[in-house]
């Protein structure tokens, strides 16, 4: 019954039935290519730590890209103090507003960088911060709305001398 | 900064007008060690940072952050603020070795 179904449960389902009949074709890596969180033209986790962070983020949920930038510089001469500025255009509303936002740096010790919770009384999803790079990689903000939708920016940093030891 | 571990600022507008969104600038002292380096003579030096951030508005917790020893040394944060009421915004920094640092700076609306 069709009609029965919930749109999520309906595209869960067709995930699950496309990812095992490409399965049964015997292609084990375009599988996991299906499954990914993120849409196609979006790095891939570098390790499985980060691919870890990915899913404990996304539940199930698709990380799309949108409605946050992610601004650093494309060379971090200095890995010790890179600058970090996130923000959205999403409103800042008790109906609806950013609760989260997750700053994650692939090839940092430490990946999932920081963490930040919001509430409305914040009034605008703006962050600055300066981080620690140990080596050029891709950058991940990924922020979740309070109706439990996750969008992302992405940009890959050129370290140029290492800050993490 | 020159300063003690947990020696704190919060820079607020100078200038606030009901109801506007300002922009808090709040930044401790603090070393932020990874865990990852040795001293001179090879000893390791062990993991030290702020790990816990709460950022309170009068009585309501308006946001919290969640960091590691990947923020640099001296951490620096910059958000924003519904300046709704006149109240005090207070920040307290906590360490995983159990250091609590404390600061706050008034929301004060300009006399027109």
């Amino acid at each position: 019954m069709p009609s029965l179904l919930s749109r999520r449960g309906f595209f869960l389902r067709s995930a699950v039935l496309t990812a095992g009949a490409v399965v049964g074709a015997g292609g084990l890596r375009r599988a996991d290519a299906l499954l990914r969180i993120g849409g196609p033209e979006d790095p891939e986790p570098s390790n499985e730590e980060v691919a870890r962070i990915l899913r404990e983020i996304s539940a199930g949920r698709p990380i799309r890209r949108g409605h946050v930038s992610l601004d650093m510089p494309a060379v971090a001469e200095d890995g010790r103090v890179v600058p970090v500025m996130i923000e959205s255009d999403l409103p800042m509303t008790p109906e609806a507003y950013v609760k989260g936002v997750h700053l994650i740096v692939d090839h940092n010790p430490d990946a999932h960088l920081a963490a930040f919770h919001l509430t409305p009384a914040i009034g605008s999803c703006a962050i600055t911060t300066r981080i620690k790079m140990k080596r050029t990689t891709w950058v991940r903000a990924i922020i979740e709305t309070s109706g439990g939708e996750l969008w992302a920016d992405y940009t890959k940093v050129l370290v140029t001398l290492n800050g993490c030891g | 900064m020159a300063n003690e571990i947990g020696d704190a600022r919060i820079r607020l507008p100078e200038q606030i007008r009901k109801g506007e969104v300002i922009t808090v600038h709040a930044i401790v002292s603090h070393p932020m060690d990874t865990g990852f380096f040795r001293t001179r003579e090879g000893n390791p030096i062990p993991a030290y940072f702020i790990k816990d951030v709460v950022v309170t508005y009068g009585d309501a917790e308006v946001a919290r952050f969640e960091w590691t020893s990947g923020v640099s040394r001296d951490p620096m944060v910059t958000f924003s603020l519904r300046a709704d009421r006149e109240a005090p915004l207070t920040m307290v920094w906590t360490d995983n070795k159990g250091g609590v640092y404390r600061q706050s700076a008034n929301v004060a609306f300009a006399t027109a």
